[in-house]
């Protein structure tokens, strides 16, 4: 259940800037995508700058997308985001939707690295009511109480117990109806 | 049997080259796979390192260079996705104006007449941009406080517009914004004031191109939101919060405040602590807890001027996006009108202001 065994750096998740509070920003700044003209390799990424690049360039207008067909060079991709972080995907031997996934997955990344999330949810106001104390909720009493108390020495009432219960029950069936035979 | 081992050994090959693709498990940001390497790789590349450590340290620290300086750099893509980044429209030549420093003309021009070419530079620097960017979003920021934080002393608002305003808070924005490969100008790496001039340039270069309202709605969206998550009453604190307590009671026709003792424990150790509560006319204003006496004293009469200004631990969240669309106007009205200084605060006179 531990998990130490990872070598993912853990921590809190967080936004850039506050990113979405205002507005949303789209993190990636830019991608540029390596690829060779000829060799099979980018076979895929070729087939992806053909068909669904323009698209891609066309919903995502904060992006900068710069080729570079390069020769005897395997694919790759390597994506720029507004906090100065760059990530490097080889494309080597991807299909074209490999490669369209693969790109919407650095559109949806800040440039914040993956990590473990310890928590999902972040708040920087935890509490409204107030901390816990030992003070919390103390009857004001106890200022001025002399111990032992008559009333604050003795353990709190939690209310009629179990059998208290079942004998209210019982007078309770008794006054009711006096013909019946009791229940023993 | 060899025939068997052969179709074996290809099947394994098959399988590992056609990589499944897993997420790093490394600290670097490389999304990784299974790879085979050559028994030569990894000594090699602990002499590159070595190599390249060596000199970095000779030359002070790894070289950086700039992005306009790599092959796959384009001014104009850059510029047009900066804007829609943003979601607004700019006039072009306002914002490369705004991008444009002094400094980066003047070695441009220097760097021409030193080869020996007539400098025709059609470039406009920034300086008046960045002034009137820097009044307009001043202005922007008092007007969102003041409509926000209606109680509050015209102290905490101009400490909180301070905050809002130094040059740490607007060099983070203007980072993140993508300001730092964009801008033109002698210095690299950046200097501050730098980017803080080219993000006030941007403000008013967007008021020129978009008008006054998107203005105000890019500087509460980017700039106000820093405020989020800062406790306000860390940015500013009153004097004599006891006498403060005691001059606003008597001006708003309440009984003097009364300081009273109401718990304590731990007195003759070092982690003692003191609650003292507020009240006034024996009604309970507010408590706080200090280390000695005093501490809790002025503890309590910090928390109650909290409460009057409605700066406690337990305020509303501070609104934005969507919810401000109601209170714009509002905000435009209140640019120009100081809240009540501390000095005059008293809370009917709040509430007749109508805020």
């Amino acid at each position: 259940m531990s998990n130490s065994h990872l070598f993912l750096p853990s921590g809190f998740i967080r936004t850039p800037l506050q990113n979405g509070l205002g507005r949303y920003i789209p993190q990636l700044q830019r991608i540029t995508i390596k690829f060779c003209k000829s060799h099979g390799g980018s076979r895929g990424v070729r087939d992806f700058i053909e068909s669904d690049l323009m698209e891609f360039a066309k919903t995502n207008p904060g992006t900068v997308v710069y080729l570079k067909p390069r020769r005897h060079r395997s694919p790759c991709m390597v994506a720029e985001y507004l906090n100065g972080e760059r990530e490097y995907l080889s494309c080597h031997e991807f299909s074209r939707d490999e490669v369209y996934k693969w790109l919407s997955y650095m559109c949806t990344r800040s440039g914040i690295p993956v990590m473990r999330f310890r928590k999902y949810q972040h708040t920087d106001y935890p509490t409204i009511q107030g901390v816990w104390n030992p003070f919390t909720h103390q009857a004001p009493e106890i200022n001025v109480a002399e111990f032992p108390h008559e009333v604050l020495s003795k353990p709190i009432n939690h209310g009629p117990t179990a059998t208290e219960q079942l004998i209210e029950i019982f007078k309770k069936t008794q006054l009711e109806d006096p013909a019946n035979k009791p229940p023993n | 049997m060899a025939a068997l081992w052969k179709t074996c050994q290809q099947c394994l090959r098959y399988g590992f080259t056609n990589a499944s693709i897993y997420t790093s498990i490394t600290a670097v940001n490389v999304i990784s796979k299974r790879n085979f390497k050559a028994h030569w790789v990894a000594p090699t590349l602990r002499e590159l390192q070595r190599r390249k450590v060596i000199e970095e340290d000779r030359g002070g620290g790894p070289k950086i260079f700039h992005r306009s300086t790599f092959l796959e750099w384009n001014y104009d893509a850059e510029i047009f996705a900066f804007s829609n980044r943003l979601g607004e429209k700019f006039n072009d030549s306002s914002l490369r104006a705004a991008l444009t420093h002094k400094s980066y003309i003047e070695r441009e021009t220097a760097r021409l007449s030193d080869i020996g070419v007539e400098s025709n530079l059609q470039f406009q620097d920034n300086e008046a941009l960045a002034q009137k960017g820097g009044e307009i979003m001043s202005k922007f920021i008092n007007g969102y406080l003041r409509a926000v934080f209606t109680q509050v002393p015209e102290e905490l608002i101009r400490a909180m517009h301070d905050y809002l305003t130094s040059n740490p808070t607007l060099e983070t924005v203007a980072k993140h914004i993508g300001l730092g490969d964009l801008m033109l100008c002698a210095d690299f790496p950046c200097k501050t004031e730098t980017y803080v001039k080219s993000f006030k340039a941007v403000v008013a270069a967007l008021a020129e191109s978009s008008g006054e309202e998107r203005a105000r709605i890019f500087v509460q969206d980017l700039v106000v939101t820093q405020l989020y998550g800062q406790d306000v009453n860390e940015l500013w604190n009153p004097v004599d919060p006891i006498g403060n307590l005691t001059a606003i009671l008597k001006r708003e026709g309440k009984a003097e405040p009364e300081f009273r003792l109401i718990r304590q424990a731990g007195s003759n150790s070092i982690l003692a602590v003191y609650y003292v509560g507020v009240y006034s006319d024996k009604n309970f204003i507010s408590e706080g807890a200090g280390e000695s006496l005093e501490v809790a004293k002025e503890m309590a009469a910090r928390e109650a001027l909290k409460k009057f200004f409605h700066t406690e631990d337990s305020m509303r969240a501070l609104p934005f996006g969507r919810q401000l669309k109601n209170i714009q106007s509002k905000i435009a009205q209140l640019e120009n009108q100081p809240n009540v200084p501390l000095s005059e605060w008293i809370s009917p006179k709040i509430m007749s202001a109508v805020h």
